[in-house]
């Protein structure tokens, strides 16, 4: 038993935070340079786990939580888990599909360049392959676009395994989500003068950023455990992806409330970064939303 | 990354199931104090005579000398078959007894660690006061240096299990005119010593757990203050990051059944259709298990570094609060039956009034946020 990062996930979590400060930073995620995604597929981060690459979804977990911190692109998800679970594995990039009944209208986040687009479902993955020919839309997450499409046969993976790995990255996503916005909240706090102080002096201020940190430990924890699950194929894992999905998005949600009221005046502007992260956990609670149902299951 | 435990872990744990299976009392433990006292002295040695007691304590003093992942194992094990509460037993050893071993002089180890894990010597803590709670460091109990010995004067209070116990861990001003935390010590004081008297205090629940203690003239022998004269803050505060981190394991595997058994009570009552008490236990659930993963994390933080990590004070307020959202929910469930009412039941009621105390005592939860904000975000000191 062992949920500590070794030295080479260090490694690899340290060099991620560093790349994303250089080349993906936070504060830029209204609009993404048309070459990042190039760079995100030269980095290897849309194929950590995919077959013969060796890697275990613990160390993917990690490093996707970096990723998540600086809000880096929702397609990163879809692809990793598309190259993951289906045979060939994609050259390009995969857009990421809202479920939605069959036949009908599918959400496509962050279709931008994209080959193919893939949907999650509670039970499987379904991928379609499809140009990115659709008119493009905004969502409430700058950073992310959208299209609608139509749908109706696809490639599905019905291994069991395929739709909790991409729950996982997205509570990772989260996880990251809610880290950023703690952070950005602790570092005003210590800035910021009121009073003739800074104002995360003040116990209401000090204590607002305290909650932030418990419930980003507490998701970050449980995101760990579920990854081990995972990785070691038990029975229960789906039951502990759907309480990490749960718990990160909450923190990123929370968090990203909390953060705002942190910044006072600033924080609520377009200008400054707050709105981003509270604006990404709006997006992610959509996206392989946690299964209430299932919590409440008896152990297996 | 791994959550599996080594086949000798594993075998270990095979032994601590098995052994508990057929040793748990039947009896459920009394819920007072005083009745409680030869309960709780009785099953502890039975658990040092079985090699039960001190898990991970050096073998030189009565212990197992096992690592503190097979600590984890027993506590869990403990937790899962339901055996009792240790009572008073707790400040020893969990508490006096781990500051013993990080700072006694061999003499004092040697006399006090092993009578700890036999149930044979009973602790309390003495830190808090009337004037100093949260605010610690103004305690103003004194001890004046005469030949060899320390005379007390001076008042604790909040001290649990005060009246049965033998021995007290007394944190108290032994340099005049010293302020906050310089010119403390942290000394043991025979609770049968002369000049000491003990007022019990009925908590709400309407148990005399704890008590106020009172210090006129009392003799303590310099040989037995731990760690130093004028040290006494630091040795308080070498136990208080052991606490945060390890001390509540078996109170993190309750929360896991209580969950269950909340979960089957709101669906044999029917209460779980209501969407809001289901959306409570799912997120409760959640909770729990990120619990249990929060403490592996430290655990294993623990045995690569020596020492937890920072986030164990989080471990602490995290536990403190869901543990009152659970009682909340029992409680909840219980529908109009919880108006009724005795002191001295033993039911969901008097779990939820006691639970009060988890987010005062050992650090009120304000102040866990602090330490929080402090340690762990570098916020500036508001103290």
């Amino acid at each position: 038993m062992d949920l500590t990062l070794n030295d080479e996930q260090e490694a690899l979590r340290t060099a991620t935070a560093d790349w994303c400060r250089d080349n993906m930073a936070l504060e830029d995620a209204r609009w993404r340079a048309p070459g990042l995604w190039a760079e995100l597929e030269a980095m290897g981060w849309t194929g950590m786990t995919a077959p013969g690459m060796d890697l275990d979804h613990a160390t993917e977990a990690v490093v996707f939580c970096e990723l998540g911190r600086s809000i880096a692109p929702i397609g990163l998800l879809s692809t990793a888990a598309a190259n993951r679970w289906f045979a060939d594995g994609f050259a390009g990039k995969v857009a990421l599909a809202l479920p939605a009944d069959e036949p009908g209208d599918m959400r496509v986040l962050d279709p931008g360049g994209s080959a193919a687009v893939l949907m999650w479902q509670a039970d499987k993955l379904c991928l379609f392959v499809t140009p990115d020919d659709a008119p493009h839309a905004p969502t409430i997450d700058l950073s992310t676009d959208q299209c609608r499409r139509s749908w109706t046969v696809s490639v599905q993976s019905d291994n069991t395994a395929a739709p909790l790995h991409l729950q996982l990255l997205a509570a990772a996503y989260a996880v990251g989500c809610a880290d950023a916005a703690r952070d950005m909240a602790a570092d005003y706090a210590k800035l910021r003068q009121q009073f003739d102080r800074p104002i995360g002096w003040f116990q209401a201020l000090k204590h607002i950023c305290s909650d932030m940190a418990v419930r980003a430990a507490v998701a970050r924890s449980q995101l760990y455990y579920a990854a081990c699950a995972l990785d070691a194929g038990h029975a229960d894992a789906a039951f502990h992806i759907s309480a990490a999905k749960r718990l990160a998005d909450q923190a990123a949600l929370d968090n990203g409330r909390a953060n705002i009221q942190v910044h006072g005046g600033i924080g609520m502007t377009d200008e400054a970064a707050p709105h981003l992260c509270l604006k990404r956990a709006h997006l992610l609670q959509f996206i392989a939303p946690a299964d209430a149902a299932l919590l409440l299951k008896d152990p297996v | 990354m791994d959550i599996g435990f080594s086949p000798e872990e594993m075998r270990f744990r095979d032994e601590c199931r098995d052994w508990l299976q057929s040793n748990v009392p039947l009896e459920k433990r009394p819920i007072d104090a005083a009745d409680a006292i030869g309960f709780d002295k009785a099953w502890q040695r039975r658990l040092f005579d079985a090699g039960w007691a001190g898990i991970n304590w050096p073998t030189a003093y009565g212990g197992r000398g096992l690592s503190i992942v097979q600590q984890v194992i027993w506590l869990e094990e403990y937790a899962k078959a339901h055996a009792p509460w240790i009572g008073a037993n707790f400040v020893g050893v969990n508490h006096g007894g781990p500051t013993l071993i990080l700072n006694a002089s061999e003499a004092q180890k040697s006399y006090h660690l092993t009578r700890i894990l036999q149930g044979e010597a009973i602790w309390c803590q003495g830190f808090s006061e009337p004037g100093a709670g949260s605010d610690l460091a103004s305690i103003k109990t004194r001890g004046r240096i005469e030949g060899d010995e320390l005379v007390v004067n001076g008042s604790k209070i909040w001290t649990s299990f005060a009246h049965v116990a033998d021995w007290q861990e007394l944190v108290l001003r032994t340099e005049e005119g010293s302020q906050r935390h310089a010119g403390l010590s942290w000394a043991i004081c025979d609770m049968h010593a002369p000049g000491i008297t003990i007022r019990p205090i009925r908590k709400m629940s309407g148990q005399t757990e704890f008590a106020e203690v009172f210090y006129d003239d009392v003799r303590i022998p310099l040989s037995n203050v731990v760690g130093g004269l004028g040290n006494g803050w630091k040795v308080a505060m070498s136990t208080l990051s052991f606490e945060r981190g390890t001390g509540f394991i078996a109170e993190q595997v309750r929360a896991g059944q209580e969950i269950a058994e909340l979960i089957a009570t709101a669906r044999a009552n029917g209460m779980i259709r209501d969407d809001g008490i289901a959306d409570q236990l799912a997120q409760m659930r959640a909770e729990v298990a990120a619990l249990r993963a929060m403490t592996y994390r430290n655990i294993s933080e623990v045995v690569r570094t020596g020492q937890p990590g920072p986030e164990a004070s989080v471990i602490r307020l995290f536990t403190a609060e869901l543990g009152q959202r659970l009682e909340r929910m029992a409680v909840l469930l219980m529908g109009e039956d919880m108006i009724d009412f005795a002191y001295g039941d033993d039911n969901a009621v008097q779990d939820y009034l006691r639970g009060f105390a988890s987010t005062i005592a050992g650090g009120t939860a304000q102040i866990q946020r602090d330490i929080i904000g402090e340690r762990l975000l570098g916020l500036p000191k508001s103290r």
